[in-house]
């Protein structure tokens, strides 16, 4: 894929723009995960996940093709959630439009430091509740879990994305990891 | 769990992410082997990343690519343009 890539970054810095949406469109899904896991809200995710194309679009010149794209990509967006969640006010969400957007639920909208009743948690569908759970965690434990678990990453290429020693990621995963057990632990 | 060795915890989170010596891995079974709160607690750290994964299927919603292309500003798309 990397060659692909590679060849189609080539045209885009020619001022090809369509070589551009063929990259987007290779790296969409996984970048919208992990933006919709860190944010915890489909319209962020969709608005976050499409200025980090924008920006890579903007800065490409930048990117070191002997790199690995999909880790330049990665760190942008990564940057762009955590300073999102950063800048949230706590009550962002409350007065948000829920009706008609689908596979949007009052959980999906729920802040990242609100509690919700027990009862609630137990009834949630299995991805609400992984979202929920994963909202709740410490911002600094959350983009090292989201990366390490839902996409898989090697735990040397997490410290490349977040340009943080291995070992800072390492004991970040450990505390995230045990935090999730305690907070999972009643199920 | 008070008599137990503090480094078993961290050796079951180096355990976990694949990044565990020989040495270690050898003393967190031996240990694991004869203590049941240890072994409950490795069972739960195991169950949090099936629980995380089975999460993991989510895609981009459609119009995502068009969404980028009508956000791209305008006029790098003609190099050297000046005005």
């Amino acid at each position: 894929m990397d060659a692909l890539v590679n060849k189609r970054i080539k045209e885009v810095l020619k001022g090809d723009q369509n070589a551009f949406a063929e990259i987007v469109e290779l790296y969409q899904d996984k970048l919208y995960r992990v933006c919709f896991r860190m944010l915890g809200n489909k319209h962020e995710a969709e608005d976050i996940a499409q200025e980090a194309f924008v920006r890579a679009f903007i800065n490409i010149h930048t990117f070191d093709t002997k790199r690995k794209f999909s880790t330049w990509l990665y760190r942008i967006g990564t940057n762009l959630c955590i300073d999102r969640i950063r800048k949230k006010k706590p009550d962002y969400y409350l007065d948000a439009e829920v009706s008609g957007t689908e596979g949007l639920n009052m959980y999906s909208q729920i802040a990242a430091s609100e509690e919700l009743p027990e009862d609630q948690v137990m009834k949630m569908e299995m991805q609400d509740r992984v979202q929920y759970e994963i909202s709740r965690l410490p911002d600094k434990y959350r983009a090292v879990i989201v990366l390490k678990y839902m996409e898989d990453l090697p735990l040397q290429e997490i410290s490349e994305i977040l340009e943080m020693p291995l070992g800072t990621v390492k004991t970040r995963i450990h505390r995230g990891r045990e935090a999730l057990r305690k907070q999972l632990s009643n199920m | 769990m008070n008599k137990c060795p503090e480094q078993i915890v961290h050796y079951m989170h180096e355990y976990l992410d694949g990044d565990i010596s020989g040495e270690h891995e050898q003393e967190l079974k031996t240990h694991l082997a004869s203590c049941p709160s240890c072994q409950q607690h490795m069972h739960e750290l195991s169950k949090v990343a099936a629980f995380v994964q089975s999460a993991s299927h989510i895609s981009a919603p459609n119009g995502f690519v068009e969404g980028v292309t009508a956000r791209l500003p305008k006029e790098t798309s003609k190099v050297g343009m000046k005005r």
